[in-house]
């Protein structure tokens, strides 16, 4: 072997070979590492709030907890839809948090400019996944917060995300 | 069905605001191809829809997307086919020692520190439905990708493509691009076959008999119909032509339904091509005009349609994209200089080498959208790898006119007509 090639293959195991190897061990050690639980996707409400036309805000508690929620993940991170708004919110564990913003001076009489929060916790041990949460409407006291649950919904073959 | 009046005017707002933006980035001395991702980026949720969320809204409704992507996706199926078409296996062959070793260390070096990499961002920007080993295999194979076309363009354009410098890096690109290719590829059937009722090696037997067929069979069959065509005649017909697209086409599919992607088929048509130096000139004036200036564009609105630079919030994300960015280009860039320089190559060539291999343009986008498709990359994860892609392309000018300046290179011309010639053609209409 020539001078020119055996620095070749030396140089060739040590710049590729060695890495190569290093790659078998970050693989086999990164498969004890967890990751946020997965929220991703639509979800379908499977009990919202009842309809109860007497409270003030009854209508509108009433379209938003039946509405389809979708949420799109990155980490903890959530961007979360409902009732044609859209928010961030958070993962932590198996809760997930957002506020959906209101008004800058809410005066809706169904308080349906008001802030409204999304508290929920995730069963990650079902198959599809379920969501049991409750909905606050913030600054309206004649609006009980609803329960609701959400059952994950199949990713669309071939979909985007 | 499509509004058209909705699709035309997003095709025109989409023309429009590309052609102005490469413009203007080729007054400061880049490749318009990084105007044209920019274009992208400012027409998506990131600042039109930001700064005018209503006219965002009316102007690319979400339910209008899906007849957009069709396009786009039709521009970029033509796109690798072109890029496959310039590859040439001969060239490949004829590899140097220096040219072996940067390329090879120009896959494995970013390809490793991404994987690196993944053990700190899949607990962070990943969720539990994506396994780790996958998530690890699809950044390194994002990070270790070339954009083949930009990098001739910019040689060309410096006149460098016949200097050493020019040859070692055309060879490495294209073994990075086959490589990186080849690496998705199996990352795609894994994660399809879990979603799957196929068994994977039902699919990887697939594949490898379609391979055969397309390399021993069908490469026979195109010298007979296209190239003797061409050298008999001077031109094609346009029967010839629309067959061509038509075996373009029915490739894309056989792969998608093998369980790859449409891109794959469409790449590997154009690679196993005539290789004959006026043929392919001739494929791609005739091919890339109207994908280039059309249909590639609305490839970038798309893509900066599903970039969401708000999704990158505060210091955190910032430094997880920081740390990408740095990752990249320490893989891309440190990882071929280290090598070429080992080689033998001086050192400010070899950092030249470096810089260029670090260009990742528009294959960066096309492998980030294959990402995102199959969700083993988050929404943030895929803004922090564009603006990654967006920068590493940006800087590539700059460096190099830092590092070796155009004096420095035009006396050493190597084989200039050998490598130049199937070089032209995507690079001068700004493919990347």
């Amino acid at each position: 072997m020539s001078h020119s090639n055996r620095n070749f293959v030396i140089a060739y195991i040590l710049l590729v070979g060695l890495p190569l190897l290093g790659l078998v061990g970050v693989l086999r050690s990164g498969r004890s590492l967890s990751a946020p639980f997965s929220v991703d996707g639509a979800w379908r409400i499977q009990a919202g709030a009842a309809h109860t036309a007497a409270a003030p805000c009854g209508d509108f508690l009433y379209s938003v907890s039946n509405s389809p929620v979708s949420i799109s993940q990155s980490g903890a991170s959530l961007v979360i839809g409902l009732g044609g708004k859209t928010t961030t919110g958070t993962l932590d564990g198996k809760t997930i948090k957002a506020q959906f913003a209101g008004a800058v001076t809410p005066n809706a009489t169904d308080c349906s400019d008001r802030s409204l929060t999304l508290t929920a916790t995730l069963d990650p041990l079902t198959e599809p996944r379920t969501l049991s949460g409750r909905l606050t409407v913030e600054s309206c006291e004649s609006c009980a917060p609803v329960e609701f649950r959400a059952v994950k919904q199949p990713r669309p073959a071939g979909g985007t995300r | 069905m499509p509004n058209l009046f909705i699709l035309v005017l997003q095709v025109a707002v989409v023309l429009f605001a590309c052609r102005v933006t490469g413009a203007l980035f080729k007054k400061i001395q880049q490749p318009r191809v990084v105007g044209e991702m920019f274009a992208g980026i400012m027409l998506g949720p990131s600042l039109l829809g930001w700064i005018a969320p209503q006219f965002s809204a009316y102007l690319f409704p979400a339910s209008s997307l899906g007849f957009l992507n069709a396009l786009s996706q039709i521009g970029v199926i033509v796109f690798m086919f072109l890029v496959g078409l310039k590859i040439n296996p001969m060239e490949l062959k004829k590899e140097s020692h220096a040219a072996v070793l940067a390329s090879h260390v120009s896959i494995t070096a970013p390809f490793v520190l991404a994987a690196f990499l993944a053990l700190y961002l899949y607990p962070r920007l990943s969720d539990d439905s994506v396994a780790f080993t996958n998530f690890a295999l699809f950044m390194g194979a994002a990070m270790s990708i070339t954009a083949f076309p930009v990098l001739a363009r910019i040689l060309q354009e410096r006149r460098m493509l016949s200097s050493r410098l020019g040859t070692v890096a055309i060879a490495c690109a294209a073994v990075d691009d086959v490589t990186g290719w080849c690496i998705l590829a199996y990352i795609v059937v894994l994660i399809r076959a879990a979603h799957s009722d196929t068994s994977i090696w039902m699919t990887l037997g697939g594949i490898v008999v379609f391979g055969l067929v397309m390399v021993f069979g069908v490469q026979r069959l195109l010298k007979g119909v296209f190239l003797n065509a061409y050298e008999k005649w001077g031109h094609l017909s346009e029967n010839r032509m629309a067959f061509m697209l038509l075996l373009v086409l029915v490739s894309a599919l056989f792969t998608e339904r093998l369980g790859i992607h449409l891109l794959f088929g469409a790449f590997l048509m154009g690679a196993i091509m005539p290789k004959e130096d006026k043929f392919v000139r001739y494929v791609l004036d005739r091919f890339e005009t109207i994908t280039v200036t059309l249909l590639l564009p609305l490839f970038f609105a798309f893509t900066g349609l599903r970039t969401n630079i708000g999704l990158v919030k505060g210091p955190q994300m910032w430094m997880y994209c920081g740390l990408i960015i740095l990752v990249a280009t320490a893989g891309k860039l440190g990882g071929s200089t280290l090598a070429a320089w080992m080689s033998g190559m001086p050192f400010r060539e070899a950092a030249g080498l470096g810089t260029l291999m670090n260009t990742r343009g528009l294959m960066e986008l096309v492998i980030l959208n294959i990402g995102l498709d199959i969700k083993i990359i988050s929404p943030a994860l895929f803004s922090m790898m564009v603006i990654m892609a967006l920068v590493t392309t940006f800087m590539t000018t700059p460096v190099l006119n830092l590092i070796c300046p155009k004096e420095m290179l035009e006396g050493e011309k190597v084989g200039a007509e050998r490598v130049s010639a199937p070089a032209v053609g995507l690079q001068e209409t700004g493919v990347a």
